[in-house]
């Protein structure tokens, strides 16, 4: 059984805002799919050493710096900015 | 008879001036505008990049330089890798307007081989879903029947390819968003090994499942793409590039003796129509030498939700940080910064992105953690591990690709439980991190494809290729049969 | 009832690579806002972080300079929390495998605060609040952080002190960081409970965060001992909380607001491979790494002789230290070394800030040259210490302030010559002298000293003159 208030918490964690008329379908949304999920109860795990998909290790980068993005390429696609930083504006 | 490549056959035509790169590029612009209306497999066209391109290609022609197999051969790419100066939006909302500043390591290698990009495609919702609704610009549509849908993810790509509006594209598979829109659409998707293909500017969905690779109409085409695009990249710390020679040179090689897998768990639940097609074509190999293998690959019952545990959970993480400060969409009814997020997120994903944020946040939330992702993670080992040993007694799996054909429009959004089963035959492969091809093997019983998997062992993308070309190869155009629309030439 | 304080630090150290942990952009402090950043620290859709080979080398050294145990496989994992300063809402850090375990620092007393872990992660961003707006700046967004976690082992706030300092000490030293507080490469989490003297049980804690500057940690812990002492005398309960110092008021101050529920969901970063630490790495950096401030320390009281106080302040600094090995090189009297840098030399130095700096015109060759021909006899004492004065002055060397008439000693016929001199001409001095004021002599040795140009010995010449007097 997964509660409003469990799908309130989650919410909050995933940043997402939930308007009090959306929480019942998205309640039983939710419980329906972790029912779903809930089927790998039953498998028997056999206990692998699963590390990353590729089986890779050491991949590193040399500490050599490569000239930043114009400040103004990196301001770009902001929504709103001023003085050479990405702004939120002060509302109501 | 021999089905040859698009690719090379348009190359050849550039080459031997039959038709110039800016008319080849220019019928392309012309179908998308004739056919896109039904189709809506472009988000974004992009005519002036395309014909700039073929004008510098058009000038080496004449200075008698030689040219690149990709070079001047339209093509797209799906709107989920970054383009710069190209808006890329993974159809949602929440990206709208924002164009990169930076190319896709793909697209970079492609764009200096002067490939001709058309444009933008069609996707599912950062990659969510099998039938390209949850777009945010309305699906693609099936070129053989565009009253059904494309598929998905990729299914703007695999609409575009099918509707010879553009000669190939690459799209991303995570759970099968290559393969399952390619055997809707009839056409070749290969899904290459995890690592293959860099997966720099490929905005993530599933970060150890998403893998960039190529929709085509021909098993040749699919190489040729293939081979180019499969380099080690150092700005992806999981790239390791193709493992040695290219696919093309041993395409063609006779498969006697080729050991085929079936395994039974594949075939749970799929479709009459889908499951005689798919028997068709292991007689057809059996006819070409390959000897049949049988086996069990029980572990497979727990792919599905293997799949969405992890793949959520790694999406809940990669779509934190669409939060209207730095791009996108921001929304202006706030008071504070934090609810600006939540409304900012709310409003710019859509239902079914949301849902597996929601998913996944769960599974890895304090006191979940180990029932379900650690849990999940486990059993992706196991199932790692039960593919090692069914390689160790065939060289390719056959499966179906999708337990069904496509379906018809506004089907898959009614109910996600239902549309995720759908994905039953691909997630398998993305979670042991395997490359696998579909390719066409017949219509349904509504007049739609049928696709079928091949599946090789990490690295083995040759030997899939190699399959599935001898298997084209001899069935031809009954099998492999273009929609009627877009070019032909 | 008698209360005892227990600490544990956390504290976040930048290190000083070129380069950011997991993109090519500069770490430089300072620079225009958003002008040290590129797609992948600004967290575009699409970007992936390639990780900093120097990271995980200062890491290591950072493990092996506190008596850590290197894990020989590491990963990175992602830690997830939506905050502004935060471009991908997930911190790349360490969590169940961190690169460092198990080690301590040494306090003077000889007490050791156990480190439970040292692990990489990347910096967040900095927000500028200004008249309710927000404007973030990623220019600090991946800067490489070491966090070491100590145990709860400090029971004072002077312990709390050494301990900060001490950390500061090791990792200057080791070259991979320059930890200074006011510019934000070091930062500490300070965790606090209290409990009755005696008790073997941790009372709740409280967790008082980012302090930058020794003084507001010592008075912030001070406040918060009293304010849960207090609280528990006064029949209260101390809630773990997250609190924030404000140094204008000297109190602390609860600094969670309700939107931040706080579940990280870490789990394996899988843009990032396994880290594996061969032994032989770890063999290869332990070799590489200079002598640390306490084995120096030991070294230069037992093999030169120097004194215990003195040896500490050759010590402090790695400069200093490097500059009285090199200047001791091939000399008999290091302690003649040592004195010169603590007597002229640090003269010349105006605060610790400056030694730590050791910015000085002399190069350690200089003053080894000088000090060689002390040892010789070739000049005495008193134009030696001259000399250095001037060399400090002007940043000449010996050779071009002492010609090579003025070295050597003069001969005992010169002596017995210039000390006659000095009798024929001072004859006041001599009077006073046979008068009974002894100290007369002196103004007759500062007569040949001057006419020997500082050659002559003055203990010799003061025995002559008194011989020739009586």
């Amino acid at each position: 059984m997964v509660t409003h208030e469990e799908v309130q918490k989650l919410a909050i964690l995933a940043k997402l805002f939930v308007a009090d008329e959306e929480l019942d379908k998205l309640t039983k949304d939710m419980e329906e799919i972790i029912s779903f999920a809930d089927t790998i109860n039953n498998a028997s795990v056999e206990e692998t050493n699963f590390d990353n998909i590729n089986g890779l290790s050491n991949v590193f980068r040399e500490d050599v710096v490569i000239p930043s993005f114009s400040r103004e390429d990196i301001l770009k696609n902001a929504p709103d900015n001023d003085e050479g930083c990405f702004l939120v504006k002060k509302r109501g | 008879m021999a089905v040859k490549g698009k690719i090379a056959q348009y190359s050849e035509m550039l080459k031997n001036k039959d038709i110039s790169c800016i008319e080849l590029t220019q019928k392309y612009i012309d179908e998308i505008q004739k056919c896109d209306d039904k189709l809506n497999s472009y988000v974004t066209v992009t005519p002036d990049t395309a014909i700039n391109t073929a004008k510098i290609v058009d000038e080496k022609i004449s200075k008698g330089e030689t040219l690149g197999l990709l070079e001047g051969i339209p093509m797209t790419l799906k709107d989920n890798i970054s383009t710069k100066g190209i808006k890329t939006t993974c159809c949602s909302k929440i990206l709208d307007g924002y164009t990169p500043i930076y190319d896709a390591s793909v697209w970079e290698y492609l764009k200096n081989q002067n490939a001709v990009l058309l444009g933008k495609t069609n996707m599912d919702e950062f990659a969510m879903g099998s039938s390209c609704e949850t777009s945010c610009f309305g699906g693609a549509k099936n070129p053989h029947n565009i009253n059904y849908v494309s598929g998905g993810s990729s299914g703007g790509v695999a609409s575009a390819v099918g509707g010879n509006i553009a000669v190939y594209g690459l799209g991303s598979d995570t759970g099968g968003s290559i393969r399952q829109p390619a055997s809707f659409c009839g056409i070749v998707g290969l899904k290459p090994t995890y690592g293959a293909v860099s997966r720099y500017g490929l905005i993530a969905y599933a970060s150890s499942l998403d893998q960039i690779g190529p929709i085509t109409t021909t098993v040749e085409d699919a190489a040729i793409v293939y081979d180019a695009i499969s380099f080690y990249d150092d700005k992806d710390s999981t790239s390791r590039g193709k493992s040695s020679a290219n696919t093309i040179d041993t395409l063609k090689n006779d498969i006697k003796g080729l050991k085929i897998g079936i395994a039974k768990e594949y075939f749970d639940g799929i479709r009459d129509d889908v499951k005689t097609a798919i028997e068709k074509a292991i007689k057809v190999y059996e006819s070409l030498g390959a000897k049949i293998v049988y086996f069990d690959l029980p572990v497979l019952k727990y792919a599905l939700p293997v799949y969405y545990i992890l793949a959520c959970a790694e999406a809940s993480s990669n779509l934190g940080r669409y939060d209207g400060i730095r791009y996108g969409f921001k929304s202006e009814d706030y008071h504070s910064i934090h609810e600006m997020v939540s409304k900012t997120r709310s409003a710019g994903f859509g239902e079914e992105v949301k849902r597996r944020i929601m998913l996944g946040t769960y599974v890895l939330s304090a006191g979940y953690y180990d029932a379900y992702y650690k849990k999940a993670q486990s059993l992706r080992g196991n199932i790692v591990k039960a593919f090692k040993e069914a390689f160790n007694i065939c060289d390719v799996i056959l499966a179906p690709t999708v337990p069904i054909t496509a379906f018809e429009n506004g089907h898959a959004v009614s109910d996600p439980i239902e549309t995720y089963l759908t994905d039953i035959c691909t997630v398998p492969v993305n979670i042991a991190g395997l490359p696998a091809v579909s390719i066409p093997c017949g219509f349904g019983n509504n007049g739609l494809p049928i696709g079928m998997q091949l599946i090789g062992d990490m690295f083995c993308e040759s030997k899939i290729l190699n399959a599935a070309w001898q298997y084209e190869n001899t069935t031809g155009d009954d099998v492999f049969k273009s929609a009627e629309m877009g070019v032909k030439l | 009832m008698k209360y005892e304080l227990v600490a544990g630090f956390e504290t976040h150290i930048e290190l000083a690579t070129n380069t950011k942990i997991f993109c090519s952009c500069t770490t430089e402090f300072g620079g225009e806002p958003n002008t040290h950043c590129c797609p992948v620290c600004i967290g575009l859709p699409g970007t992936l972080p390639k990780l900093n080979k120097k990271v995980v080398e200062y890491a290591i050294k950072a493990g092996l300079a506190t008596n850590c145990e290197i894990a020989e496989i590491s990963k990175m994992d992602r830690k997830n929390y939506c905050y502004p300063d935060l471009p991908k809402a997930y911190q790349i850090s360490q969590y169940d495998m961190p690169l460092c375990q198990n080690g301590y620092v040494e306090l003077s007393s000889g007490k050791k605060i156990r480190l439970n872990r040292i692990h990489i992660e990347e910096d967040a961003g900095k927000l500028i609040h200004r008249k309710g707006d927000t404007l973030v700046d990623y220019n600090r967004g991946g800067v490489p952080l070491i966090e070491i976690v100590s145990e709860p082992d400090i029971r004072s706030v002077d312990e709390a002190k050494e301990y900060v300092e001490k950390l500061q000490l090791i990792m200057r030293y080791i070259g991979i960081s320059d930890c200074k507080m006011q510019e934000g490469s070091m930062r500490c989490d300070v965790n606090i409970s209290v409990r009755p003297v005696g008790s073997e049980v941790y009372g709740t804690r409280t967790e008082i965060k980012n302090m930058n500057s020794i003084t507001f940690i010592a008075k912030a812990m001070e406040y918060e001992f009293e304010r849960q002492v207090d609280l528990i005398e006064s029949g209260g309960k101390v809630i773990q909380e997250t609190l924030r110092y404000d140094d204008v008021t000297n109190t602390t101050s609860s600094m969670r607001g309700k939107e931040d529920a706080h579940d990280y969901r870490y789990f394996r970063e899988p843009d990032l491979v396994t880290i594996n630490v061969p032994k032989e790495q770890v063999e290869k950096i332990k070799k590489s790494l200079p002598e640390f401030p306490t084995q120096k320390l030991k070294r230069y009281v037992e093999e030169y002789d120097i004194p215990n106080t003195d040896a500490q302040l050759l010590t402090k600094y790695r400069k200093i230290a490097e500059y009285f090995e090199e200047a001791i090189d091939g000399i008999k009297t290091p302690k003649t070394a040592s004195n010169f840098i603590i007597g002229q030399i640090f003269r010349k130095l105006e605060n610790e800030a400056e030694k730590e700096e050791f910015n000085i015109k002399v190069s350690a060759k200089s003053l080894n040259e000088l000090i060689k021909l002390l040892d010789s006899g070739k000049i005495k004492m008193n134009l030696a210490k001259s000399t250095l004065d001037k060399m400090l002055e002007t940043g000449k060397n010996v050779y071009e302030l002492i010609s090579e008439s003025d070295m050597g000693g003069i001969d005992d016929n010169t002596l017995l010559e210039l000390c006659n001199q000095a009798i024929q001409q001072n004859p006041n001095a001599v009077n006073d002298f046979k008068n009974g004021k002894v100290k007369a002599v002196k103004a007759m040795v500062g007569f040949v000293m001057k006419n020997s140009r500082g050659k002559a010995d003055a203990v010799l010449a003061e025995q002559k003159l008194i011989e020739l007097m009586q």
